[in-house]
């Protein structure tokens, strides 16, 4: 398999991850509105630090496809 | 029939229009395998920067319980406590004239103030003196009166809780309960 063949399979892995975390980051912050109107002011900062967390994850994630997508574009000038 | 221009060049020896084999590869190089490559990447970039927005707006929330309007602790007079009669209710503007409330005496003398925008589609609830109840007319909304939770109907939030104080026989809005 060429790297650009398993840079794809690696991308739609990484790919499955990060759409799970935004969906987790969608449910926090629905829930932080909710608790935003009800009144309920000490989860705010917990569920923000949490998409924060979540956030770096995926930083992390998109430094890895970057770095693969480098030595893809190397290996293909060779 | 066909036409004279492409007859001196047999298909199977290329594009019938530039004679070349595989000209298309030449308009469109990218192989199909190259092509899920960059999409997947492009869309791992597209679903981070998704992710960064989403962390940013939970933040803006966190930081923005100090603009919602619960936090007024803004003092505004209402008028003589005996105005309000048992099992009666009144009609005030709190705290700005866009906020209307509704203050009720229930059965057992108690006092107690909230706004008057249901928390479901912002209609006006009014008080049921013979259910002891808030509700409201638009869609069949009650709320318990004496903490403002919501007890039937479409609300699932109860009525925001105006704070009261008595002096010297008058009625004074203080702010918003939590």
């Amino acid at each position: 398999m060429s790297v650009r063949g398993q840079g794809t399979t690696l991308f739609s892995a990484i790919l499955v991850l990060v759409a799970t975390t935004v969906v987790l980051q969608l449910w926090l912050l629905t829930f932080s509105m909710e608790a935003l109107l009800r009144g309920n002011y000490s989860t705010l900062v917990p569920a923000a630090i949490a998409s924060t967390v979540l956030l770096a994850i995926n930083a992390g994630l998109l430094r890895y496809v970057f770095g693969f997508d480098r030595e893809a574009q190397r290996d293909l000038n060779r | 029939m066909m036409n004279s221009e492409f007859a001196a060049i047999p298909e199977k020896d290329g594009c019938v229009a530039c004679g070349q084999k595989d000209c298309t590869q030449q308009d469109f190089p990218i192989e199909w395998e190259g092509d899920h490559y960059v999409s997947r990447r492009e869309m791992v970039k597209f679903l981070t920067l998704g992710s960064a927005l989403l962390a940013v707006a939970n933040w803006a929330a966190a930081f923005g319980k100090r603009f919602v309007r619960r936090n007024s602790s803004e003092v505004k007079l209402l008028g003589p406590a005996k105005d309000l009669e048992r099992d009666g209710y009144m009609l005030f503007r709190y705290p700005t004239a866009e906020s209307p409330c509704i203050a009720i005496r229930t059965p057992e003398g108690k006092f107690v103030a909230y706004s008057q925008v249901c928390t479901h589609l912002s209609c006006a609830v009014v008080y049921d003196k013979g259910e002891n109840q808030i509700v409201c007319p638009c869609h069949r909304g009650v709320f318990d009166v004496n903490q403002g939770r919501p007890v039937a109907g479409p609300p699932t939030r109860g009525l925001p809780k105006v704070k009261l104080e008595l002096r010297d026989d008058q009625f004074y809005a203080t702010g918003w309960e939590a």
